[in-house]
């Protein structure tokens, strides 16, 4: 079976979102070496800016999915 | 050495510790509901806005205005950050994160034509009922949340 291109983009998305799962699952592991979202979110938000960047990043999101 | 005098996480509100304290663990569940109750209506109202009108805008515009005064002027309680990161740990991340913005670029550079959607062309079909649009609005202003605590 041929998958279509449209197929094939949604597959790309739907693993890479699935392997997201996947770490944050491993994560969450006792003695995990990978950090869990929150945690790297955590640590990239100790500057100020990262906690601005971030902070807007997800307004960005509300705006972008939810205004328009 | 006597330890006792050391403050711990937890013991008591920290300096600009956030919201005041609500005594009684009756009483922060029923403050728990109230908020719930509050988001809950807040967001099954700005599920049912228009998209591109002000009034969505202006639905959207205030959980940002009210999280980043939260973040300035009223931080809760932060949950610690780790002091650093394992960078075999982190790469994972980084190359899951890379990937999505690759493949969403992609996708924004074809024009997103029906062949090659976006991220947005597949999620925006999926908000179109109004109780999945409330419910994702719902779940983005807890992250926001989660954020400000971060």
């Amino acid at each position: 079976m041929i998958m279509s291109t449209r197929a094939i983009t949604i597959a790309g998305f739907a693993i890479v979102i699935a392997a997201m799962f996947v770490l944050e699952f491993l994560a969450r592991r006792p003695g995990s070496r990978i950090p869990t979202l929150g945690q790297w979110l955590g640590y990239a938000m100790r500057p100020r800016i990262g906690r601005v960047l971030i902070l807007l990043g997800w307004w960005w999101l509300g705006w972008h999915y939810f205004a328009r | 050495m006597a330890t006792d005098d050391v403050t711990r996480r937890g013991d008591r509100p920290g300096r600009r510790s956030g919201f005041l304290p609500w005594p009684g663990r009756r009483g922060v569940r029923l403050r728990t509901a109230v908020i719930g109750a509050v988001l809950a209506g807040y967001a099954w109202a700005a599920g049912a806005t228009v998209p591109f009108s002000t009034t969505s805008l202006v639905f959207v515009l205030i959980p940002g205005v009210v999280i980043a005064a939260i973040a300035y002027a009223w931080p809760p309680e932060r949950i610690p950050p780790p002091d650093k990161l394992d960078i075999t740990g982190m790469s994972y991340w980084a190359i899951a994160v890379a990937a999505l913005f690759e493949w969403e670029a992609s996708a924004f550079r074809d024009n997103s034509l029906p062949w090659h959607p976006s991220l947005t062309d597949l999620i925006n079909p999926l908000l179109g009922p109004h109780i999945v649009k409330s419910a994702a609005i719902l779940l983005w202003i807890c992250v926001g949340w989660a954020l400000v605590r971060r």
